[in-house]
């Protein structure tokens, strides 16, 4: 365990807050699994995205590391390939390339080996020289879940998790693949690193739109008054794909939607969406509240999970002319595989602030569109005045819905009701929008731009923690243990469609529905 | 652009204008009956300018900036050649993002206004600004900025200052000490303001501000003992000396401006010594840059000579007091020669 000392710095009277962009310090990053598709898909198209703005230091160096023999110059040339190609909505400038590309280094090596971290090290002390890097280290585990303890064990044993700056290590998911081995994961890790130098990377926290969810709920003051179980009747949280596992059957077979997506991304979401707010806007208190409110989710008893919870799995369909295969046909998956490729679940928080009120979530592959979103849904009125000419006759009129939009159109709106012109009052929806590219012409940073910065700030406030990681293993537990005892006659949706009739029937028992987004 | 008929520049009959307008717009682009127009708005963004295209220019930049500051924006344009004396046009600044139905709107209100009838502009303004949001002027209006205004074009501008929460000027181009003498005079009588030659430095500080993050220098800014500006006009420009202004509040260094030939317009260099190191950020092309120290680092950077939109933008961004534009102006004066 490590805790670095740092002589006491002036303020640096040159910054200009008001103008500059946030400040970054000297670091190191070392990636591990840098030959990787995440590396080359993200991490190097952000970090020369940062490089190009002029947000990173000038005293900057990345060290990639992976099996695959490379010299620096090979690596450097693989890297502005895959710069240049997955670079996203932004220029690819030759001159500063050159200049990020002095940066990168590469070692080969293998994580099990004990010389392969010492070679890290040796380039360590290299570009903490030539590149001034005050001794800062950032390690990024880009590699199989299953190396992790061991690399970061090997890490403490090589001495490189202590020099003379700080040193931290961002792990990406899945944090184990249940809630007893997520609890063993981070076992081993504090034999190594203290919490506060872990950053467990969940890309979802880092979006613009989920962050934004903050600056809504905190910000201002006309919403959180209405936040509660006295004027929400539920809450909606869709992340529906459109692609199938591309590839990844393999992976993908062993993990499911309800590993893959609710048990991290989407309970991280539902806990920032619900979370009380913090007392001050740092990064204990934020994870303290999503925590507390991770924990406070009722943990489903077995009798009830076929209750609260669907598992779906899509099957073949012809989708605009295109012959779908189902998952059972994707290659690399077996023809009788019970994975899950749907998962909805009913949670209930047992605090004052939500008790009763259903928050539904779920997630999909192969649905009709890529789409996430939040929708909370708010009790109608106590009585009903107006009523709405429908195709199908007369209803009452519909109460308000707001919608934060993840992805791909990011934004807020606000349905609510208004007379429609002449006479008569006859009332229709209307939508009270605010889209966050149309309302802020600039470029939003990548999540993983994002989320790089803030760990080179220290920042781990969009990071998840030992205990939110852990709670909500906690609440998908029971639902993992049930399935893999149940034999679902799968498939029970065709693709291209939103998921099984028993999910609809989940909702329809609470008297409500799937909104479509 | 949807728009845009004429009318007399009396507020009450612009604010009718500017409602007919936006139900045409609603029901020109009512689809399947839902409205897809959104109408936006953060500020007021007011031009004054007596430039020979009569407020074309103006005209174009904040219709770009739209985007990123919603405004009702009034363009008011003083031209000899203005058959009326004074009168007005509603459009709106519209704009579909990628793959969505619903288009985006600001209003935008031009006004033409022969010299003589210049003063009498303010009481339409004061009716025109958007009730509880800033109102920012941008004034382009040389002739009234300068000494010798007329008392007609002093008079103008005043109503228009008094009703801006910022106004903003473009010191580039124009003689330094002149300059300076106008914006001691704004400061003085308590405006909130703002140069776009400022703005224009922060390409140049931000290096500078960046390296000194590293906690290994940050104590030794101090160490720094001479500093030097190079420009490539032959008198000290506004920039250069807001260059040497800013180093000036914040270290003790001797600090020196000196004319050389390079890449232009603007500043060429500016370099930091100690006894140590030397670091050196110039432009080392037409479209790029680099940062350099004697200990053997160094960085290239794109540079692109910042647009007026880039300018701007800054400045929108900004809405209260710069502290750091404050500083380095009341320094800046010493530099000019």
């Amino acid at each position: 365990m490590s805790v670095a000392v740092f002589p006491p710095t002036e303020e640096n009277v040159l910054q200009d807050p008001l103008r500059f962009e946030r400040r970054v310090p000297p670091c190191a990053i070392v990636i591990f699994g840098a030959s990787g598709d995440l590396s080359k898909r993200k991490l190097l198209p952000s970090l020369y995205r940062l490089f190009f703005e002029r947000r990173i230091s000038t005293e900057f160096a990345v060290i990639g590391s992976s099996r695959t023999p490379m010299s620096d110059d090979q690596f450097r040339e693989r890297m502005r390939e895959s710069v240049s190609k997955f670079l996203e909505d932004a220029p690819f400038d030759e001159s500063v390339w050159k200049s990020f590309a002095q940066c990168l280094f590469y070692v080969p090596g293998d994580l099990s080996k004990p010389e392969s971290y010492d070679d890290i090290r040796q380039k360590l002390d290299e570009v903490e020289k030539s590149h001034q890097t005050a001794g800062n280290v950032l390690f990024y585990l880009s590699t199989q879940p299953s190396y992790y303890a061991e690399a970061i064990k090997a890490l403490g044993e090589h001495g490189l998790t202590e020099g003379n700056g700080w040193r931290r290590v961002i792990i990406e998911k899945p944090f184990g693949h249940d809630l007893e081995s997520a609890r063993k994961l981070n076992i081993e890790i504090h034999k190594v690193l203290d919490e506060s130098a872990v950053y467990r990377i969940d890309h979802y926290l880092g979006k613009e739109t989920v962050q934004n969810i903050l600056a809504f709920r905190f910000g201002n003051g006309i919403f959180e008054p209405l936040w509660n179980r006295r004027y929400i009747s539920f809450i909606q949280i869709t992340a529906a794909e459109s692609i199938g596992v591309e590839g990844r059957g393999g992976y993908y077979q062993e993990a499911g939607a309800l590993r893959d997506m609710i048990q991290n991304h989407l309970s991280q979401v539902m806990a920032t969406v619900a979370m009380e707010p913090p007392s001050v806007f740092d990064a204990d208190n934020v994870r303290d509240e999503r925590a507390k409110l991770l924990r406070s989710v009722r943990v489903m008893k077995p009798e009830d999970v076929p209750k609260y919870a669907v598992a779906g799995q899509y099957g073949p369909a012809k989708v605009g002319g295109e012959d779908l295969p189902g998952f059972r046909q994707e290659p690399s998956v077996s023809p009788d595989a019970q994975t899950d490729t749907y998962a909805a679940v009913t949670f209930f928080i047992d605090n004052w602030r939500w008790a009763g009120v259903p928050i539904y979530i779920r997630s999909g592959k192969r649905m009709p569109k890529r789409v996430t979103d939040i929708a909370i849904q708010f009790h109608a009125p106590p009585l009903g005045l107006f009523t709405q000419q429908t195709k199908t006759g007369l209803r009452e009129a519909r109460p308000n819905l707001l919608v934060l939009r993840i992805q791909p159109e990011e934004g807020i709106s606000l349905r609510f009701l208004s007379k429609s012109p002449g006479s008569g009052m006859r009332v229709r929806p209307v939508s009270m929008d605010f889209n966050y590219g149309s309302s802020f012409g600039e470029r939003s940073p990548t999540a993983y731009e994002t989320l790089l910065l803030d760990a080179m700030n220290g920042d781990p406030t969009l990071y998840t923690r030992q205990d939110m990681v852990e709670a909500s293993w906690q609440i998908v537990q029971p639902i993992l243990d049930v399935w893999a005892h149940t034999k679902f006659d799968f498939p029970n949706y065709p693709a291209g469609s939103w998921g099984p009739k028993a999910s609809d029937e989940m909702l329809a028992r609470q008297g409500h529905v799937w909104r479509i987004p | 652009m949807s728009g845009a008929a004429i009318y007399p520049a009396h507020p009450e009959n612009i604010l009718k204008g500017l409602g007919k307008l936006w139900t045409s717009l609603g029901q020109e682009e009512s689809h399947q009956g839902k409205p897809t127009v959104m109408r936006a708005c953060a500020m007021t963004l007011i031009v004054a300018t007596d430039e020979p295209d009569c407020g074309f220019y103006a005209s174009q930049t904040i219709s770009e900036l739209m985007r990123e500051h919603p405004s009702r924006g009034i363009v008011l344009a003083i031209d000899k050649a203005a058959e009326n004396s004074l009168e007005a046009r509603v459009l709106a600044q519209c704009w579909k993002p990628f793959g969505k139905a619903q288009q985006i709107c600001c209003e935008q209100i031009e006004i033409l206004s022969s010299p003589d009838h210049w003063p009498n502009v303010g009481p339409t303004l004061v009716g025109l600004t958007v009730a509880d949001l800033p109102v920012i002027f941008w004034c382009r209006h040389k002739g009234a900025l300068k000494t010798s205004a007329t008392e007609q074009q002093s008079e103008g501008l005043e109503v228009i200052l008094d009703l801006s929460s910022k106004v903003i000027i473009d010191t580039g181009g124009e003689d330094t000490a002149s300059s300076f003498a106008l914006i001691s005079r704004l400061r003085r009588e308590g405006r909130v303001l703002a140069d776009l030659e400022w703005a224009r430095l922060t390409f140049w500080r931000e290096p500078f501000a960046q390296i000194f993050d590293n906690s290994a220098r940050t104590n030794h800014l101090s160490d720094f003992h001479t500093i030097e500006i190079f420009h490539t006009d032959e008198r000290v420009t506004p920039l250069a000396a807001y260059a040497a202004g800013w180093f000036a509040s914040v270290s003790k260094a001797n600090i020196t401006v000196s004319s050389t030939k390079g890449f232009g317009p603007g500043l060429h260099a500016i370099r930091m010594v100690s006894e140590g190191e030397t670091i050196t950020f110039e432009r080392t092309g037409t479209e790029c840059a680099r940062f350099s120290s004697s200990t053997g680092r160094q960085r290239s950077y794109s540079y692109a000579e910042p647009s007026l939109f880039s300018l701007l933008h800054q400045e929108l961004s900004i809405l209260g007091e710069d502290r750091a534009f404050n500083a380095a102006f009341a320094r800046a004066g010493e530099f000019v020669r």
